[in-house]
């Protein structure tokens, strides 16, 4: 085993000057802009849904959007703090309220009958358009947010996966809210809320795995 | 925050805290004369951290480096106009508990070696049974199909080779070794029952 000071001396030999981390908050902006291209790219290609404008009146609509969008944007925000070294755990917690809010617009839903199920029921016709939407946001999100954080996230790395994964969930979820024409908003909850929990636990279980020591 | 707090009250030099954070802020512009002094500054403080814990007794030093590693990887993100002592016992905790999991881990795994595992030449002192257990071994043996016997007593106490234990019983070769396996198995439980 080389002894402690032989260490110091050799971390010491040619040291380099090392260049700041950028401040969390302007580096999740920069993620934020990069997940907002992504879907922007999408619905120039393919278009928003047709009733969007008039789904956004309605109250629960627009409460499960501005849960899942606020839900991606605060799980941003904590995995970029949760990757430094000493920022507390209870940066987890950030999305907590609008993931609640999120949550709680399924039973709202269902309760108020707001949903129209139509003669045929809730259909599963749109499912393969909805999982390529998934992926094509997903993905590019959760590399670009993987890339971002590789440098820091090892240290600790399954509250950092967890926030991520709830990140890219919730950016992801939130545009496939904005793309698909899904028959029912229960339809939707339950595609963007399953893809984004299994996103998450997918991070936090390969969190490990996936934020390697240097 | 909550941590944060704690942290400070970990610091034993506060004095040194504010030292340390203007140490780094030049060690980030790659001066290797105050990174040699905040490393010297920072090991004994880090070495009193580890050796709190008592789990990791032997392996203080490597731990310590284990850190210093760990700082030297992400000296990036320190930022200067935040406090220096949590950013260093965050860092110091984080390998802390690391380590403490893997000897958690490698400790379910091993067993230790003891004395009585130690093996002896002569024959004698290799044999712990007590007269019980020498007793209960002998009924177990006489319990088993008379086959199965046979084929341990030939091929396992008398120490024969399959073909000559064939050639002795007249059973086939694979019936012999079936036979064994199976006598093996029975004693195994047996024996495992009753203790």
């Amino acid at each position: 085993m080389v002894s402690t000071p032989d260490l110091i001396d050799e971390l010491c030999t040619g040291l380099k000057p090392v260049r700041r981390l950028r401040p969390p908050l302007l580096r999740t902006a920069l993620w934020l802009l990069l997940a907002a291209t992504i879907v922007a790219l999408l619905a120039a290609f393919r278009g928003t849904r047709t009733d969007l404008l008039l789904l956004l009146q309605a109250p629960a609509f627009a409460a499960a959007f501005a849960g899942s969008l606020l839900t991606g944007a605060l799980s941003a925000v904590a995995a970029f703090q949760l990757s430094l070294p000493d920022r507390p755990r209870l940066w987890l917690l950030l999305s907590a309220p609008p993931l609640v809010l999120w949550l709680s617009t399924i039973g709202y839903g269902c309760l108020t009958d707001w949903v129209s199920l139509g003669p045929d029921g809730v259909r599963l016709g749109s499912t393969l358009e909805c999982f390529a939407t998934l992926l094509l946001v997903s993905l590019p999100a959760a590399a670009a947010l993987a890339l971002m954080l590789r440098s820091t996230a090892w240290i600790d790395p399954t509250p950092v996966a967890i926030s991520g994964g709830l990140a890219v969930g919730g950016i992801a979820a939130s545009a496939m809210t904005l793309l698909h024409d899904l028959d029912a908003t229960v339809m939707v909850l339950v595609w963007t809320l399953g893809a984004t929990a299994l996103i998450a636990a997918l991070g936090g279980l390969l969190g490990r795995r996936i934020f390697r020591p240097l | 925050m909550a941590q944060g707090r704690q942290t400070d009250a970990a610091m034993s030099r506060p004095d040194d805290a504010t030292a340390w954070s203007t140490l780094m802020a030049r060690v980030q512009d790659g001066d290797a004369v105050a990174y040699r002094r905040l490393l010297e500054d920072v090991t004994p403080y880090l070495r009193s951290l580890v050796t709190r814990h008592r789990g990791l007794s032997g392996e203080t030093e490597d731990v310590v480096q284990d850190i210093l590693l760990t700082l030297h990887a992400v000296r990036h993100t320190y930022d200067p106009d935040r406090p220096f002592g949590p950013w260093l016992v965050a860092i110091a905790r984080r390998r802390i508990v690391d380590r403490l999991r893997r000897r958690g881990r490698i400790a379910a795994a091993e067993t230790s070696l003891e004395p009585e595992h130690e093996t002896i030449a002569a024959t004698a002192a290799n044999i712990h049974m007590t007269i019980d257990r020498r007793r209960e071994l002998q009924e177990a043996i006489r319990a088993l199909p008379a086959g199965q016997r046979q084929a341990l007593l030939l091929l396992k106490l008398r120490g024969l080779s399959l073909k000559e234990a064939a050639l002795e019983s007249g059973m086939s070769i694979a019936a012999l070794k079936v036979a064994s396996h199976r006598a093996l198995k029975a004693l195994r439980e047996m024996l495992g029952k009753r203790t």
